[in-house]
């Protein structure tokens, strides 16, 4: 503020004048009343002092930063000797903390409850994937930097910061309150250069430069590393392997199956049992093979995983004829000692569906959800196939060879 | 009108004192808390950190005052100052000394008792105006605990009331002064009375091991969920003074209020308050908290038929050994 009574207001946006100049109709009168001046900036002083000294925290904390936030308020860093105490409700904390990875998933929640926070409240992103996502930065589902959505104040890099280094930062967020109090702090103006340097080197979806066959160059791409990642293994086992878990032979083999576990997979379409992987089971008799091994003991449903393979690609033992399919994995075992392992997978065709699990076994429900999700593998019947992992409205599924590794959501990236 | 007079400089003396040793219990707590756990508590704030409270008191005026939009805006409001009044309300008829009381009711233990009780309302009250899950269910739970801790409460408190003879507390503590405590003669009724009637008073003032209608762990904030700045100010300050005057009125109903050797009344009765108002933060900062069946439990197959018993053998002594009184 000038002294002549004219204050000058930033005013953001284009074609505006950069400063405009307004004067209270009361400033001259109230600047000739005696010793008032001294007596608002005493006060103002003494509220500064209060709002500096009683930094409440509220721990957004996601991951390992956490641990080192809880540390700090423990004894041998203490944040309650500055007056800093941690608050579990937004509406009675000032700092918001930060600390950890935030997800695609998580961000919105972690606005909600920054809009939750009284006024004058600040951010504090505590460590590297709070600051800019660190190695997870590239990962379809990281937010990078929390900054791309919440006003930061301070920002205390490390991985993970160690508690002094929170306290640190927190007396530097005193001193930015003391400043802006002082109306000495001002926004910094966006340097280009750094604006050039956080620019990716691929154009974001957002991007109005972005040119459409960016996705399928981008497919392209990631194509060919899912193919090199999938040789390695072959390039490594030995021919023999491969021709032992061939299920041709297995077939005309007229030796009868080993065991009756084996021969319950052979009834329900098992033609070969390799050693390293499980039979193969014909997709419309694998629940009724869920009820039989679970009749048999088999009463805990341990996993449902499921693989994506492309054109060529497939379990040990594919050659260049195999076309794009799923192999969707499941594994029982017996409850108790010396507990019995049974598993089993089904291979589909893209755009085949599978019979739901949840009717013999609760607990498919939110797994298949995870395929279905991430995998995109389709169960028929099942009562409730939404979203689990990633946001409702998300486009794909991240977990397929296919998925570009950069369609990132437009907000964050 | 001296007797008005009288009353209006000490309810104001009296009011101010209550308030100023809560307001630097915030910081004694910190402090006190911080050495059970091998800390320091706040030492940059002012010397030994000292100023710490009127930094907090400070901030929490400046700070946003949030209504949220679907709660009930007129009890929202209402509900950290009739729990602040409430809790402020029961001093008035403690008496510090002979002299040194705002107001002697002829039944100040049932006024006591009555508005110790509506804190609970007032805590319900919040949880009910918030609009808020966990706020609601830190509500209650508090009328759960409430209902259940009343109980032995009030039946505790007959103890002493039935052997002075009189509902007004300046009366039982005068009864006691050249006899002896009622925590130690008549030993039977007395020492387990005193010992109920301090849990369920820090039942009623929602102390761990009582604390479950504001369970951080469980319930975000509790019943202060939705309260900003000045009004959770109100509801935390509440909460201490309600403490510190429970403290009082367990001093003055079992411990012989102003009685006491070598020193005068009212050194007595604020040394006995204070050593009954620490010993509840001592107990807060060491146990942990029950879970809300164990907490029932305790009340309705312990408390409730020990205080019982304990009205009855108050009853029958006052019967039938009056000369031994």
């Amino acid at each position: 503020m000038a002294i002549d009574g004219k204050i000058s207001l930033p005013v953001v946006g284009p074609g505006d004048e950069r400063e405009r100049t307004y004067e209270h109709p009361l400033y001259k009168q109230l600047l000739s009343v005696p010793g008032l001046s001294l007596g608002v900036t005493s006060l103002d002083a003494l509220l500064t002092w209060g709002l500096r000294n009683s930094l409440w925290v509220f721990p957004m904390a996601t991951s390992c930063c956490g641990i080192e936030l809880m540390a700090a308020a423990a004894s041998r860093v203490d944040l309650d000797r500055m007056g800093t105490i941690v608050r579990a409700t937004p509406r009675q904390a000032d700092v918001m903390v930060v600390a950890g990875t935030i997800t695609v998933k998580m961000a919105p929640r972690v606005k909600k409850l920054w809009d939750q926070m009284p006024e004058p409240k600040w951010a504090i992103a505590m460590g590297s994937c709070a600051i800019s996502g660190d190695f997870y930065r590239d990962l379809y589902p990281v937010v990078p930097g929390i900054d791309t959505f919440l006003p930061v104040d301070v920002y205390i890099p490390g991985c993970p910061p160690n508690p002094e280094a929170l306290m640190h930062g927190l007396l530097r967020l005193q001193e930015k309150v003391r400043l802006q109090r002082l109306g000495q702090f001002a926004t910094p103006e966006p340097r280009p250069a750094l604006l050039a340097s956080t620019k990716p080197s691929i154009p974001r979806l957002n991007d109005p430069e972005r040119e459409a066959e960016t996705n399928e160059q981008q497919t392209a791409d990631a194509m060919k590393t899912a193919d090199s990642a999938v040789e390695r293994p072959e390039a490594t086992g030995s021919s023999a392997a491969s021709e032992a878990l061939s299920p041709a032979p297995a077939l005309e083999g007229t030796t009868p199956p080993a065991s009756w576990l084996e021969s319950l997979f052979a009834a329900h379409g098992a033609l070969a049992f390799p050693k390293d992987a499980p039979p193969l089971i014909s997709a419309d008799r694998h629940v009724a093979l869920a009820r039989a091994l679970q009749e048999r003991g088999y009463k805990q449903l341990v996993y449902i995983a499921a693989s994506h393979w492309l054109a060529g690609r497939g379990r040990a033992g594919a050659d260049a004829s195999e076309t794009e399919h799923f192999e969707v994995a499941f594994a029982l075992r017996t409850v108790g000692r010396a507990s019995q392992l049974a598993s089993w997978s089904v291979r589909l065709e893209p755009g085949q569906s599978l019979p739901t699990l949840t009717e013999v076994f609760a607990g498919a429900d939110w797994q298949e959800r995870e395929q279905w999700d991430l995998l995109g593998v389709k169960f028929s019947g099942h009562p409730d196939l939404r979203r689990i992992m990633m946001p409702d409205d998300w486009e794909g599924h991240p977990l397929r060879k296919d998925y570009a590794a950069d369609t990132h959501r437009a907000p964050w990236r | 009108m001296s007797g008005l007079v009288h009353g209006a400089v000490y309810g104001v003396l009296i009011l101010a004192v209550v308030l100023t040793t809560s307001g630097l219990w915030i910081w004694g707590e910190r402090k006190f808390a911080a050495r059970l756990q091998t800390r320091l508590g706040p030492t940059i704030v002012g010397p030994f950190g000292l100023l710490q409270a009127v930094a907090d008191v400070l901030k929490l005026l400046q700070k946003e005052d949030i209504i949220p939009a679907q709660a009930d805006r007129a009890l929202f409001n209402l509900a950290p100052v009739l729990a602040a009044f409430c809790a402020l309300g029961v001093a008035a008829v403690i008496p510090f000394s002979p002299d040194v009381i705002a107001s002697d009711l002829d039944v100040g233990v049932l006024y006591i008792l009555g508005l110790g009780a509506l804190t609970t309302i007032a805590i319900f009250l919040g949880g009910w105006a918030s609009n808020n899950k966990f706020a609601l269910l830190g509500g209650m739970r508090s009328v759960a605990q409430a209902i259940s801790y009343e109980i032995p409460l009030v039946l505790a408190a007959m103890v002493p009331v039935i052997l002075a003879g009189s509902l007004s507390v300046s009366d039982i503590v005068r009864w006691q002064v050249g006899h002896h405590m009622f925590a130690l003669w008549p030993i039977v009724p007395g020492l387990p009375a005193f010992g109920i009637f301090f849990m369920a008073m820090l039942a009623e003032s929602n102390r761990i091991p009582f604390d479950i209608p504001e369970a951080e762990s469980e319930l975000v904030g509790g019943i202060t969920t939705e309260y900003t700045g000045i009004k959770f100010t109100l509801f935390y300050m509440a909460e201490y003074v309600h403490t510190l005057v429970g403290s009082a009125v367990a001093a003055a109903l079992f411990l012989g209020g102003w009685d006491g050797p070598f020193a005068p009344g009212l050194h007595w009765m604020v040394a006995k308050t204070l050593v009954l108002f620490v010993s509840v933060y001592w107990i807060r900062w060491s146990l942990v908290r029950f879970r809300s069946d164990q907490l029932l439990t305790m009340c309705w197959r312990y408390l409730v038929p020990a205080s019982v018993l304990l009205v009855l053998a108050a009853a029958l002594w006052v019967q039938l050994f009056p000369e031994f009184l």
